[in-house]
């Protein structure tokens, strides 16, 4: 694979895809092109069909993202897009949460505005000591609007999220892994060691398996319980006819480590 | 009652203590023992002596979760879907509105959980050690837990809890909200008798309502959920007179 971007390196160790935010200059800032780029990236991982498992998302330099870089309507390109045309182009954080395999933040440095928006969007967050997560949005004026304000609620709870979006409160690393916003933290020079380990330690489950406990989890919790007892039930008993599931059951009878097709 | 082979089920001072009892393979779970808890949990349900009912594992762990030497003998998919269903012992847990209380203990891992996230309050001693082992396995809980699970500690806790597959200690589950209380394993028995009576001694028809409005209102809309609240509330003032 040989796709190149600007702002975005990436490689693609199997089964890992690894990408770092690449405008260390800018603190990470997503600007038009990094969200352009980012769905990309994902469209190409999923036609091609690599075997790509899980995702990594960093950030180069000392910022994990600090926000976006200022839209301004009614110039250049924007002359030819609505402004909900307009931020829809935007929508790096979209592109994460609908990325088809699990996404690990690995939050080297400040997850800020459009930054922690995009650190919410994946399915889990490693930070590295001593970096700080919010939203400053409000105090711009400007209201989060890729996923900001429905993700954080279901992360921390309303209480904490209004509290940090309406008086604009940072969270240190340590605060927000009490509050469940993130998974671990890890000194900065093992966040590299520590996430690839959990990424791999996803990878070792069965690929479906993998697929559906997240679909159940993620679908299920804007359903009713009875709903998402239901959708449980179908997809579980659906797994049944995978050869992984046999090979799963095989292994623990057997004693040994499992080797799955996914299929 | 008597007669089980997997369980066992008593009943003193208002509490009714179903056991599993397999101590042999730590409890894990399978078809005869779901035939039985289905048994006793409709006693705790319909017994009147009956205030709360208690879950506990008998020998050295509460559930290792399904016993895996029963499993891939349904015939078919079609056939699984219609026994989920034709006896839905899950869906009897969450029909008794009496509280329910998980006291763990040694292991507690894939349905061991799921049955402990069924109860309402979990009280585990400290040398627990907890995991969802399944995706690893090829397959998903399917006890309810991945629905349960994200609903008691959180969407991105619960899928690391089921994707990255490590086991944890009590202190652990404590700090995630998997646990309520964590106490040192001589003191399990007494704490969770000691919780338990606490329920006995409260007014009946308002644990019960409760029970209800928390888990029912969870699934409606806030103004719904207020409104039964309020129904749950009248109904409770109304019998309370009488």
């Amino acid at each position: 694979m040989d796709t190149t971007y600007k702002t975005l390196a990436w490689d693609f160790r199997p089964p890992i895809v690894s990408i770092t935010q690449n405008r260390p200059r800018v603190s990470n800032r997503v600007n038009l092109l990094m969200a352009m780029e980012l769905r990309h990236l994902f469209q190409h991982l999923h036609e091609d069909e690599c075997g790509a498992r899980v995702a990594i998302i960093t950030g180069r330099g000392r910022a994990f993202s600090v926000g976006r870089e200022p839209i301004s309507f009614g110039k250049g390109a924007s002359r030819s897009h609505t402004s909900s045309e307009w931020l829809e182009l935007h929508r790096a954080a979209s592109t994460l949460a609908g990325a088809g395999m699990p996404v690990i933040a690995a939050l080297n440095g400040d997850a800020i505005d459009h930054g922690l928006e995009l650190a919410l969007a994946c399915d889990l967050r490693i930070s590295a000591r001593g970096v700080a997560l919010g939203s400053t949005d409000l105090s711009q004026g400007i209201v989060p609007w890729d996923g900001g304000t429905q993700r954080l609620p279901r992360l921390v709870g309303k209480t904490l999220a209004l509290e940090m979006l309406l008086t604009v409160r940072l969270l240190d690393a340590e605060e927000a892994h009490r509050v469940g916003l993130v998974n671990a933290v890890v000194e900065p020079d093992a966040l590299a060691r520590s996430s690839e380990k959990m990424a791999l330690e996803i990878a070792s489950g069965a690929p479906i398996a993998t697929r559906y406990a997240r679909e159940t989890v993620l679908k299920g919790m804007d359903m009713t319980l009875e709903q998402g007892l239901r959708l449980e039930a179908d997809l579980s008993i659906l797994l049944q006819s995978t050869a992984d599931r046999a090979e799963g059951l095989r292994s623990f009878l057997e004693r040994r480590e499992p080797e799955f097709r996914g299929e | 009652m008597g007669g089980f082979q997997t369980i066992t089920y008593s009943v003193a001072g208002g509490i009714a203590y179903v056991a599993l009892n397999r101590p042999h393979v730590l409890n894990a779970y399978n078809v005869e023992m779901r035939d039985e808890l289905y048994q006793a949990l409709e006693a705790v349900r319909d017994d009147n002596e009956v205030s709360i009912g208690v879950l506990r594992g008998e020998g050295r762990a509460f559930c290792v979760g399904a016993d895996l030497t029963e499993f891939g003998t349904a015939p078919s998919q079609i056939v699984a879907r219609d026994v989920r269903w034709e006896r839905d012992i899950w869906g009897m847990f969450l029909s008794i509105s009496k509280p329910l209380i998980a006291s763990i203990h040694g292991y507690c891992l894939g349905s061991g959980v799921e049955i402990a996230l069924l109860c309402d309050i979990r009280i585990a001693s400290d040398d627990t050690v907890f995991g969802m082992p399944e995706v690893s396995l090829g397959m998903i809980p399917a006890a309810g837990g991945t629905q349960t699970l994200p609903r008691t500690i959180g969407i991105s806790r619960a899928l690391e809890m089921l994707l990255v597959r490590n086991r944890f200690g009590a202190s652990e589950a404590l700090g995630l909200g998997l646990v309520t209380r964590v106490v040192e394993r001589g003191g399990l028995v007494a704490e969770t008798e000691a919780t338990a009576r606490r329920f006995v001694s409260m007014n009946r028809g308002a644990v019960r309502a409760v029970k209800a409005a928390v888990w029912q209102g969870a699934d409606l809309p806030l103004d719904s959920a207020l409104d039964l609240e309020t129904r749950l509330a009248l109904r409770s003032m109304a019998t309370r007179e009488n």
